[in-house]
């Protein structure tokens, strides 16, 4: 078995938008701070939503509650990375 | 050239379930065991994609609807974690198969067969399918002006069937997938994408279709899924 390598939340929340929306490493690689992200990108449905948050708790191993989802976290790729970072400290 | 693959059925629970089959002549052969509720739906085709590869690989492949799910007459509201158990072992038992491959939560329906040889692709806990499936239904429901929260959800699962992104659970279901684990096989490989960093025994190229808004297909993932099967089972 190969040892677990630990992910910065920046990684993790990039190569989750990456498996999701489908693109190469170049595309996600161009998402900065200010990419926007809920309504600017038509696969990112609240299904999708639903699906990224399942997925980051579990490649960052944290616990997301409801609460602390709403519609601004997804408004940009960098109120997502702050959210995780965030979160990984707690 | 590969041929049409054709329905052949197994019998389970006084049913006749539908189980998808290629090159049923060939001696290596290998019951896939698909993932659960959407992401079934998003890698069917891909799944389909691997059945072709594996004839071609000289590996006959079996891909058996689950009770309550795509065309089975079963219930779904009746089902539960056990009875799918079950099935994929009458599956196998019924078609003469000792190789099982199973994906994502497929791996949580192969609990009744420790003897088999199991290929296991990316595996994934019941309670986090749930978890997902729940925040679909959160999400639904704040568009149509209601608030609810995965607790009160959690509770409903208890008392009675619940819709959770179109799919109906009854409370066994619900309460068997949310405490299953990956289970852990005497004879397994654990295969995950190369972009994965959790444990495995392989890594195959390819994208991550189960997360994905709609069904697509990655002929990249499909081959090297059939490749590492066949080269699991061996001659």
């Amino acid at each position: 078995m190969n040892n677990k390598v630990d992910l910065t939340p920046e990684a993790a929340v990039r190569a989750v938008m990456r498996d999701i929306l489908g693109l190469s490493e170049e595309q996600v690689a161009e998402f900065t701070a200010e990419t926007e992200l809920f309504g600017a990108l038509p696969e990112l449905d609240s299904m999708a939503v639903a699906g990224l948050l399942t997925e980051l708790e579990d490649r960052l191993d944290i616990m997301i509650e409801d609460d602390e989802v709403d519609g601004e976290l997804f408004e940009t790729f960098g109120n997502l990375v702050a959210f995780a970072e965030m979160k990984v400290t707690e | 050239m590969t041929s049409v693959p054709a329905f052949v059925d197994y019998e389970f629970a006084v049913r006749r379930e539908l189980c998808l089959c290629t090159a049923s002549g060939s001696s290596r052969r290998v019951l896939l065991v698909p993932p659960l509720f959407d992401e079934m739906n998003r890698m069917r085709k891909m799944l389909v994609d691997v059945m072709h590869a594996l004839e071609l690989e000289d590996v006959g492949s079996y891909l058996p609807d689950l009770p309550g799910t795509n065309e089975s007459l079963a219930a779904p509201e009746q089902i539960t974690l056990s009875d799918w158990q079950r099935a994929i072992q009458a599956c196998a038992q019924q078609h003469a198969i000792s190789h099982v491959a199973s994906f994502r939560g497929g791996a949580l329906a192969v609990a009744a067969m420790p003897e088999a040889s199991h290929w296991i692709f990316s595996p994934v806990k019941g309670a986090t399918i749930l978890r997902t499936m729940m925040r679909t239904r959160v999400a639904a429901d704040r568009e149509a002006g209601r608030n609810t929260s995965l607790a009160e959800l959690t509770e409903e699962a208890a008392a009675g069937p619940i819709e959770l992104a179109g799919n109906m659970l009854g409370p066994a279901l619900f309460a068997q997938l949310n405490g299953a684990d990956i289970p852990y096989m005497a004879r397994q490989r654990i295969v995950r994408l190369a972009s994965d960093s959790k444990p495995a025994d392989g890594q195959i190229p390819g994208s991550a279709l189960w997360l994905r808004a709609e069904p697509d297909d990655d002929p990249t993932l499909s081959t090297a899924i059939a490749r590492d099967i066949a080269g699991w089972i061996g001659q």
